[in-house]
């Protein structure tokens, strides 16, 4: 992990202490709402629907062990004993009291963290490939190149006020875990006819009431210039972007406006002028990054083991888990876990103080100190040893994080919906809960096999339905919740938006018509290899339609 | 003219908050039930002695929603202020947890 300076740790302290004095004259009614609002949103403070909400960023979803703890201290001391785990990878409080807010940044800080640039129209936390440095199907980690970007990016002062906020994210696999086709900008390691390893860019995707996926604006670019494009691309944005209207603002209606071969010709011409500056990433300063994500010594073990093979034959439960949740290592003998924050009884990515100082332990006892978090709101511990296994499995049973559900039709991206969130329109966590709660069966499940399911609460899309191969959009008609469905979307390599399919459904039909939807793709699919979304893009839109509503 | 009552985040917690007033002495309230509610002019009284507050640095935005009156007290009219009133429709994450530990 990115170890912070001296000059980083200074920054903090600056930081906090300048907040503290906002919120001193907040209280003392030195400063009015109006002003302070803006102080308070740029370190990631909102008002929401019940209270202050404190969004805290975790770059690029890389967590130690410490800060796991410092999480659960900050969830168990100043919140209601939880926090939410978000899209963003970033980790949400949804109780703080505004006194308790300088507090709190100041224990961040004693571990590097902070939540700034959480929120406010500036380049926001870029978020990475959860399996980043430990995949098998991976070009190069990208992790370094997303420090450089956090570096580049945290108070530069020429972007600090964008038309609107700002998304990176960065994959460094074949395939994208990262969805990168859904961001302001999404960067692909690749490598070229050469072999040399550069960046595929596109710009101009995102999600809320206009969803697109990004255009490929350069189909490589050498690595050492990714600062310097970044900066080119966000130049053309700051000075075209529309600041007149809320809605048109994203770099995404720059795009679709200007045409892709204009705005590609925008970038290159003013990537030109400053593509030989210091943001030039020299070989040195590279290798300078890139020491502080080496590998861990990992030790030389065989890919197999005895007692995790055994219990795989004799305990059901055990083996279902090690199917669903545990990817391959590119390193022998070791394996990643996804952690599933994904039960019927807690909200998706909601996670107790008690629950993280546990993960934390977890992750010192069996996973190198470190816990990655991922878009789709669950948990990894990227280093476990495959002899581990058997009881890192007993220890998150008991903690209820082994739903075996990973990648499946449980495994729900939700936002807080009108549960939280001030801008919703509905609820969205009672319908995760409740789809949860029908699709309990282990084997249906399993038969099911790879589908995604996300849920919004309102058009912003925070629960990104549209990328869901079964999305669904809560929304309020007539003094109703209702919810509209979409089908055939993805977040992958395969980005697609769902195409809505019909009018809404009454909160208490949702669930029976997303049963409707999943047979109709069991009694089409070709073979049981053949996913959800293969057989929905094959059969097209009417046999769901005709089964919804015929 | 519906009936309404006048609601706020409380400055320091963020809570939520609704006004009464009591022979023009304004007050925050946790509880909706107990609101003071009004309509025509008694609103424009409600709305003088909520934008004060906010002067004042109790509370932050407030607005009117507009209320039912019930045997128990006031409710709020629509879904959302109703879950404002009374919170999160689900269980807390910890409660969760206890919860399905006692049921194992």
């Amino acid at each position: 992990m990115y170890q912070y300076s001296e000059q980083d740790h200074q920054l903090l302290l600056e930081r906090v202490a300048q907040f503290r004095g906002q919120v001193e004259r907040r209280l003392k009614g030195d400063l009015s709402e109006e002003e302070f609002k803006h102080q308070r949103l740029r370190n990631g403070l909102y008002l929401q629907l019940h209270a202050y909400m404190l969004r805290v960023a975790i770059p690029y979803g890389l967590l130690s062990s410490d800060q796991m703890r410092t999480l659960a201290h900050i969830a168990r001391k100043y919140d209601k004993g939880y926090g939410h785990f978000s899209t963003r990878q970033n980790i949400q409080y949804n109780w703080p009291k505004l006194e308790d807010v300088p507090d709190i940044l100041d224990d961040l800080a004693k571990v590097e963290m902070h939540a700034i640039q959480t929120s406010g129209n500036c380049i926001r936390n870029t978020t990475s490939d959860p399996l980043a440095g430990v995949a098998r199907d991976e070009v190069e980690d990208p992790r370094p190149y997303c420090e450089l970007i956090r570096q580049w990016s945290t108070f530069h002062p020429e972007f600090n006020f964008l038309p609107r906020k700002f998304k990176i994210a960065v994959s460094g696999a074949i395939h994208d875990r990262a969805a990168v086709a859904v961001h302001d900008i999404g960067l692909r390691l690749i490598k070229n006819d050469g072999g040399e390893t550069g960046f595929e860019v596109l710009v101009g995707g995102g999600l809320g009431r206009t969803p697109m996926i990004g255009k490929t604006i350069r189909s490589f670019l050498p690595k050492q210039d990714m600062l310097t494009y970044l900066e080119a691309i966000l130049r053309v944005y700051n000075q075209l972007g529309r600041r007149d209207n809320l809605y048109k603002a994203r770099i995404k209606i720059l795009v679709h406006e200007t045409g892709e071969e204009k705005f590609r010709e925008l970038v290159e011409a003013e990537w030109e002028k400053i593509k030989t500056s210091g943001l030039f990433i020299r070989d040195e300063d590279f290798a300078w990054i890139k020491g502080f994500f080496k590998d861990p010594e990992y030790e030389n073990l065989l890919d197999q083991d005895g007692n995790y093979e055994n219990l795989l034959l004799s305990n059901l439960d055990f083996a279902r888990w090690a199917d669903k949740n545990i990817e391959l290592h590119k390193q022998s003998g070791y394996r990643i876990v996804y952690l599933s924050l994904k039960t019927a009884h807690q909200p998706p990515g909601d996670v107790t103080a008690d629950q993280m100082d546990a993960i934390a332990d977890l992750a010192d006892k069996y996973s190198l100190g470190q816990i990655r978090t991922t878009h789709r709101q669950n948990l990894v511990l990227s280093d476990v040893k495959l002899k581990d296994l058997p009881a890192l499995w007993e220890e998150l049973a008991a903690l209820d994080l082994a739903t075996p559900n990973y990648n499946h039709v449980t495994d729900i991206i939700s936002c807080p919906g009108l549960d939280y969130c001030a801008l919703a329109t509905a609820r969205s966590i009672p319908i995760s809960q409740a789809i949860t709660a029908r699709f309990d069966d282990y084997d249906y499940v399993n038969d099911l096999g790879d589908v995604s399911i996300n849920i919004s609460g309102c058009i912003n899309a925070c629960g990104h339905h549209h990328v869901a191969n079964i999305g669904i959009l809560g929304v309020n008609k007539k003094g109703t919740e209702v919810y509209q469905l979409t089908l055939g979307g993805s977040a992958r390599e395969d980005a697609a938006i769902g195409k809505i399919i019909g009018p809404a459904f009454e909160a208490d039909e949702i669930v029976d018509a997303i049963d409707k939807v999943l047979s109709v793709y069991l009694e089409n699919r070709e073979d049981p290899e053949e996913t959800f979304l293969t057989t929905y893009r094959r059969v097209g839109q009417p046999l769901f339609k005709e089964r919804l509503y015929g | 003219m519906a009936l309404q009552v006048y609601t706020a985040s409380l400055l320091k917690e963020g809570l939520v908050a609704y006004l009464t007033l009591e022979n023009g002495n304004p007050s925050w309230t946790p509880d909706i039930r107990l609101a003071t509610a009004g309509t025509d002019s008694e609103l424009e009284a409600l709305k003088l002695a909520a934008e004060q507050s906010e002067l004042e640095n109790h509370v932050v935005a407030p607005y009117a929603i507009d209320v039912l009156e019930t045997e128990a007290g006031y409710i709020a009219s629509t879904k959302r202020e109703q879950i404002r009133a009374s919170g999160p429709t689900i269980r807390l994450p910890q409660d969760a947890v206890r919860a399905s530990r006692k049921a194992a």
